[in-house]
């Protein structure tokens, strides 16, 4: 269920705090994640409306943060346990948003305070490759990035389509990365301009190999040889670069991946003619991405399943068509790719190029001029724990050593061969600790079924009549009124109630307050983080403090309220009002204290939930000077959590009995129910609670 | 578990009119189940009492701590101060804690922020009534579990008076009559015969007419103790 360990009052003054509880379990985006970004704190601050403060967590793990979010398979989504409720927050449209928002400029540069360790060379300035060059000159390193395109950015770069990834989104990663103090030297390629040796030799003490797999594998039949017969990584990158290519009329693709996809619907926006795909696989089979097949198929390429190529025809020179098998068999009983073909059943699609979609490899040429040894497959030999390859102060990182991943996938992994080289470079023995907290369990689905329902945003797409002509891309960004409802989706996982258990008195209230029916109390009260939605009614209410937040901080309420009084105008008559204003409907500039609405007198201080808001918080505002305080809640039903208005109406009820009591009432705490009513209504009523409250 | 009710502001501020400098103490135990006096009720105190000398002009520090309980020696030593260097502590404990503290530091005036009312089960969400009265020799296995002391507004011992009306009781009409659900009880139960009984005379010894109650569990108290409690 949760986590070992208990929390004592010593145990949590021994960590320094409650935030330090985040690090005993990861929500599972974070832990699927393989950068193992901070997802569920990039999410809180976009839906804050902090996007440099969220593009600077997203970053701090994750170099490519604007590609990823144009690209990435988010494994983050597929985990995320919005899943088992409605459907998942759409995580990467979110990092696109904030990333493309914020670009190069917008993101925080933390370069290392010197920069004077050893130089390092990278060869291949892909995702792996400057993650692993990042790493390293954060680290005080000197990396030099060595790419034998004119452009840095490895498979983005070179093959994406840019309908899918617009390269000026790419820049803007690029550029974030080598300003760290990267040097990168373009149009070099190790195995011709320099060799590794000649590296070693000139000084660098360690190299990266991260050359990737920027070629097409062959297909060894008749024909294969023809000029127009192409790899689609050489096609996809002549698109790319713009570079003009031998391409006709009637193109076949031959693949069933989201490479041919990516082929495919490139060779539909050179312009003219008709596009199909071919490929073994029937439909379930075909491993591309759901959606490309979708789209591509929209746009207008055709699919020919269930087909094995065996040669190339030629008539006068030039293709006219390709001999297909039926394909009776792709995956064997064990599930391995094991292909069988019924020779009696062949067809002869036409065509007049080919474009071969059937599996990357890599180009070995930058191991010319170094000692470097391969295995009898003629991949590099390498250690999986180390990176280390057979030549001392050499290491290999992304998908030249491991299978074809996805760009996050090669960035975890640079960082890996980063941390390898300065273990090396310090000369401590390479041992890298791979083990990660363990991640927050299923939600239950009596808890996920009282969870409010919020259907997930829709990514608006060019219609594919308008896709097929150009490279523009196909899915638009969010609109920030988007962004801020989503990112509001998010459950929090792990950042909810933790119980001080020598605090804890078993009087039941949590058991009682909270909205989902999670505490289970025994001996003291027990919350699961696998259940708890981190909305803070517990919190609010324990009558012993002996519960807090793992994600925020009661104090940080306090803190914020002392100093949004500091700023309201000050002297004889001057109105001081502190409001508390549910955020959960609120736009940025609200978040964010710059609204130019303000009204006079009243300080606006936003929070995620009522739910969170304790009699305590409201009573600190008058210690701290307020002479009234607005409780500006949602309307029933409204609030982010279930109960939420319901609760805050008995708190401010108590609180105000307490301020009577002490000399201070009727009535100094005003209750507005408008803060999902917009910003007209909710401002209408905390002028009119403000003006009663001058009144007293 | 004991009931305990927070005093009126303005009584406590008379308490503390000699004082500059309070501690205000809150209490793990019951008053934190009630939710009168824990750590959070503490800290809420301060707060009103900080305001309230704000307004009146009064020099008056209040600092906020909390124990586990306040009726056993042991649990003092997590107070975060002493509480000598105070002019007051200002103790939102049970009877038993105030009384206790004033003891423990008897240099130090342990005064009540509440007013301890009864012994009470939790009967809803957030209200508590009175069970028990504490009379040291319980009888509610011949009253079908319903306390004849404590739901009976005269405590009486062998039945019913002549002063019940539909049920209710004539002191307090709001309340239900004791004895007429200890009947109903023990007739649903077929246990009437319980009723005639004949019992000894309760020993009021037992309650206050002994004077101030002990308990010794002899296994537990360390060897001196033991041989001034048999004296």
């Amino acid at each position: 269920m949760m986590h070992d360990g208990e929390l004592t009052s010593g145990g949590l003054a021994a960590m320094g705090g409650a935030a330090g509880l985040m690090q005993r379990q990861w929500a599972p985006c974070r832990y699927h994640c393989p950068v193992h970004a901070d997802v569920r704190a990039y999410i809180e601050l976009i839906a804050r409306g902090q996007y440099r403060s969220a593009v600077d967590v997203i970053r701090a793990n994750l170099p490519f943060a604007c590609v990823c979010g144009r690209i990435c398979h988010h494994p983050c989504e597929a985990n995320c346990r919005r899943n088992d409720v409605d459907e998942p927050v759409a995580i990467r449209e979110l990092k696109r948003f904030v990333a493309e928002l914020q670009g190069a400029a917008g993101s925080t540069v933390r370069k290392a305070p010197v920069q004077d360790k050893a130089r390092v060379a990278v060869v291949g300035a892909g995702p792996a490759g400057l993650a692993a060059a990042l790493d390293l000159a954060r680290m005080g390193y000197r990396p030099v990035a060595f790419e034998k395109f004119p452009v840095a950015g490895g498979i983005p770069a070179t093959a994406v389509p840019k309908y899918r990834l617009p390269r000026d989104v790419l820049r803007h990663d690029v550029e974030w990365i080598l300003s760290h103090g990267i040097e990168l030297r373009t149009g070099v390629e190790i195995g011709a301009d320099q060799t590794i040796d000649g590296l070693l030799a000139e000084g660098f003490a360690a190299v990266i190999v991260a050359t990737g797999l920027p070629k097409s594998r062959a297909l060894n039949v008749p024909g294969m040889d023809h000029r127009r017969v192409l790899g689609a990584m050489e096609f996809l990158t002549a698109a790319a670069m713009d570079r003009p290519m031998d391409v006709g009329r009637d193109v076949l693709v031959i693949g069933g991946g989201n490479v041919a996809m990516d082929a495919a619907r490139t060779a539909l926006r050179l312009g003219g003619g008709r596009v199909r795909a071919m490929c073994l696989e029937n439909e379930q089979e075909m491993p591309a991405w759901a959606w490309e097949r979708r789209e591509a198929e929209e746009e207008g390429v055709g699919f020919i399943r269930r087909r094995g190529p065996a040669e190339v025809l030629l008539r006068g020179g030039e293709i006219v068509g390709v001999k297909a098998r039926k394909v009776t068999r792709v995956f064997d009983e064990a599930g391995r790719f094991a292909p069988l073909y019924d020779d009696a059943d062949v067809i002869e699609p036409d065509c007049d190029t080919v474009v071969l979609a059937i599996g990357q490899q890599a180009d070995m040429g930058f191991a010319r001029g170094s000692g470097l040894a391969a295995d009898d497959r003629g991949r590099l030999v390498y250690d999986p724990a180390t990176h280390e390859t057979s030549v001392p102060g050499v290491f290999a990182c992304g998908e030249i050593v491991t299978a074809p991943g996805s760009v996050v996938e090669a960035c975890a992994h640079g960082q890996r061969a980063a941390a390898a080289v300065d273990m090396y470079l310090r000369g401590v023995p390479v041992r890298i600790d791979d083990e990660l907290p363990p991640a927050i369990g299923t939600i239950s689905q009596e808890v996920g079924g009282k969870v409010t329902k919020v259907a997930r945003a829709v990514i608006a797409a060019r219609p594919a009549a308008e896709r097929a002509g150009c490279f523009a891309e196909i899915d638009l960004t969010m609109s920030e009124a988007e962004a801020l409802r989503e990112s509001r989706r998010c459950m929090s996982c792990g950042g909810g109630a933790e119980v001080i258990v020598d605090k804890c008195a078993a009087c039941l209230t949590c058991l009682r307050v909270c909205p989902f029916g999670i505490p289970v109390v025994t001996d003291v009260a027990r919350i699961s983080s696998d259940l708890c939605q981190a909305c803070g009614m517990c919190i609010a209410d324990c009558p012993a403090h002996a519960i807090v937040a793992r994600s925020w901080s009661a104090e940080d309420l306090k803190a914020a309220t002392d100093a949004a009084l500091g700023r309201l105008p000050a002297g004889e008559g001057a109105r001081r009002v502190v409001a508390f204003v549910c955020g959960h409907h609120a736009p940025a500039n609200a978040w964010r204290g710059s609204l130019d609405d303000a009204v006079g007198g009243v300080a606006e201080l936003y929070l995620p939930s009522m739910a969170r808001l304790s009699t305590e918080q409201v009573l600190h505002a008058f210690e701290a000077g307020a002479d009234g305080v607005v409780v500006v809640a949602c309307r029933l039903g409204a609030d982010r959590y279930p109960h939420a208005t319901e609760r805050v109406r008995k708190r401010v009820t108590a609180v105000n009995e307490m301020l009577a009591e002490a000399g201070l009432g009727p009535d100094r705490v005003q209750l507005t129910e408008t803060a999902s009513q917009g910003r007209a209504a909710m401002r209408e009523a905390i002028a009119a609670a403000a003006d009663r409250i001058a009144a007293l | 578990m004991i009931v305990a009710e927070r005093k009126p502001l303005d009584e406590i501020l008379n308490m503390l009119a000699p004082c500059k400098r309070v501690l205000a103490l809150g209490c793990g135990g019951c008053v934190s189940v009630c939710l009168t006096g824990g750590e959070k009720q503490a800290a809420e105190l301060a707060v009103q009492l900080r305001l309230a000398a704000r307004r009146k002009k009064l020099d008056l520090a209040v600092e906020v701590d909390c124990i586990t309980r306040q009726c056993d020696r042991e649990f003092l030593t997590n107070l975060k101060q002493d509480p000598r260097t105070f002019d007051a502590v200002l103790s939102l404990a049970c009877g038993c804690g105030v009384g206790f503290l004033s003891e423990q530091y008897p240099d130090v005036p342990v005064l009540p922020a509440m007013n301890t009312t009864f012994y009470g089960s939790n009967t809803a969400p957030g209200v508590w009534e009175e069970y028990c009265r504490g009379c040291g020799d319980c009888v509610l296995a011949w009253t079908a579990g319903i306390c004849p002391v404590a739901k009976c507004s005269k405590s009486l011992l062998n039945g019913i008076c002549g002063g019940t009306k539909d049920g209710k009781c004539e002191v307090n009409p709001d309340m239900e009559c004791g004895w007429s659900r200890i009947y109903d009880r023990l007739a649903e139960l077929g246990r009437l015969d319980e009723m005639r009984k004949l019992r000894p005379p309760r020993d009021y010894r037992k309650d206050r007419g002994g004077g101030v109650r002990r308990l010794v569990l002899a296994s537990m108290t360390a060897d001196d103790q033991t041989q001034e409690a048999k004296e």
